[in-house]
């Protein structure tokens, strides 16, 4: 582990002082160096469900698109209307390749009516860059952008405490420009946990010193990427890299509701064929029977013929149970069915999506 | 740091003489190393075992890892509360979190196990 954190390729985010001070345990994540865990993944976990908690997800990208062309360009390789989106609106979609296959999901956010700011993964952020200056001559923001995400029941309250006045009306998936001790950030009501929170937009050189002052607030605790893939498990979203890559359309994912079949764009037909042929492995819920965690790369056994493969699994600790995503048949994927996973052949069943049905995200 | 009067094994299985019964657990190093703890399964009461069985399971958020007997014995008592408050292993991997007693330990076995200090040089080299 010491050789990785000190080799030169690996990334620091403008936090990592921070984290060290605070004794993190921290981890490689596709390029940066990030804390896996503070005081603990299930004290976080549980912290973030019931107070507030501050992540660091200054890895992610950050582009600028403007003017109608770029993003009528963006809205060619999505799955859903960009153009139409209304000013102060978020929108959850993904880039496809011509075959429909995922190369990242995003948020994108409409900030005025001819300029879309879109925030990416880490993993594929070198091809989505290329991919977004090419076909939209969009502006990478990302090496100057810090995120902290603001997650839980009572993150409003925080952030109003610091200062930042105009997120109090901001309904779910919109977003707003706002002050922090006289800077301007960018705020969206949206986020990876299933709770009421905000992802905050900064430049570098504020982020240590926001974060400073956020997690200095009574009801605050930093939480890092242990609490933030069991809390995100628990609602089901989905991990690019290890649910979603180019080798999954959206319609296997699981996401058919969120594509506008209304809207043009290049991998349509492709995923009209899918869908009406209906014979595909798709992305489902399981759950273990107790406490045991279906692991990442546990087949699937549905009367003991192989028929998919575990893709996320781990205790859900607001749950009190292992959950988990798995790529099953079609026909298999219902709510109830009973299946076998992994080298000791653990019972599971289908469950629908979120498991923890408490998240507080559109309070 | 490590309880003196406990045995280790490389494994990072603890195990105590209480006279009638020998105790087993886990360090404290094997339970941070797991992160919290999420599941535990411990072997059947009246199981007989070998020296380096493996006995019982232990899983956290991020791994899973197998218990090992550190000496032969007959399993006579498993710690039931960590069936349902795995975590208190993480808090109390000495005391509270002990996992199974066995009895008819060879003394032989026993006493080929590291001390306290034989295991913290040992920790040294992980």
């Amino acid at each position: 582990m010491k050789a990785v954190l000190e080799a030169r390729h690996v990334k620091r985010t403008p936090l990592y002082d921070e984290h060290i001070l605070r004794g993190a345990k921290m981890t490689e994540f596709h390029g940066w160096i990030l804390p896996v865990q503070f005081k603990g993944i299930l004290e976080e976990h549980h912290h973030t469900r019931s107070k507030c908690s501050v992540f660091d997800c200054c890895h992610m990208g950050e582009f600028r698109l403007k003017g109608s062309k770029a993003i009528r360009s963006l809205e060619a390789m999505v799955f859903n209307d960009m153009i139409c989106l209304r000013v102060g609106r978020c929108r959850y979609s993904s880039i496809l390749d011509t075959c429909g296959g995922i190369i990242d999901d995003i948020i994108a956010m409409k900030l005025s009516e001819d300029e879309l700011f879109v925030v990416t993964n880490a993993g594929p952020y070198e091809k989505v860059a290329r991919i977004l200056y090419r076909v939209c001559l969009a502006t990478d923001v990302t090496a100057g952008t810090a995120k902290i995400d603001v997650q839980g029941p009572l993150s409003r309250r925080v952030l109003l405490d610091l200062g930042l006045r105009e997120i109090e009306p901001l309904k779910y998936f919109t977003c707003c420009r706002t002050q922090w001790e006289g800077f301007e950030m960018l705020v969206s009501r949206t986020g990876y946990t299933g709770e009421l929170g905000y992802e905050v937009f900064l430049p570098n050189d504020l982020a240590a010193p926001f974060w400073r002052e956020v997690t200095a607030h009574l009801e605050v605790e930093p939480a890092g990427l242990g609490a933030r893939d069991t809390l995100r498990l628990e609602m089901g979203y989905t991990l690019y890299g290890q649910d979603v890559d180019e080798s999954h359309t959206t319609l296997e994912a699981g996401m058919g509701r969120f594509i506008d079949w209304n809207s043009d764009f290049h991998a349509k037909e492709f995923l009209i064929m899918q869908r009406e042929l209906g014979r595909y492995k798709v992305r489902t819920g399981i759950r273990s029977m107790d406490r045991r965690a279906p692991r990442p790369g546990y087949e699937v056994f549905h009367e003991g013929r192989p028929v998919g493969m575990v893709t996320s699994g781990s205790y859900g600790p607001s749950v009190g149970y292992g959950i988990g995503m798995a790529y099953i048949p079609v026909d298999l994927s219902m709510p109830g069915t009973r299946l076998t996973a992994g080298p000791k052949d653990m019972e599971i069943v289908t469950e629908e999506f979120p498991f923890y049905k408490n998240g507080s995200f559109k309070g | 740091m490590n309880p003196q009067h406990l045995k280790y094994t490389q494994n990072h299985e603890w195990i105590r003489d209480d006279g009638k019964v020998f105790v087993v657990g886990i360090t404290e190093y094997a339970a941070e190393q797991l992160g919290d703890i999420t599941y535990i399964e411990l072997p059947e009461v009246g199981l007989d075992v070998a020296q380096d069985d493996d006995v019982a399971s232990v899983e956290s958020v991020k791994a899973a890892s197998e218990v090992y007997a550190p000496a032969g014995g007959r399993v006579v008592e498993v710690n039931e509360r960590l069936l349902d408050q795995p975590e208190i292993v993480n808090k109390s991997p000495y005391e509270d979190g002990w996992f199974f007693k066995l009895e008819g330990v060879e003394r032989a076995e026993f006493d080929s196990l590291m001390s306290a200090a034989a295991y913290e040089i040992y920790l040294k080299e992980q």
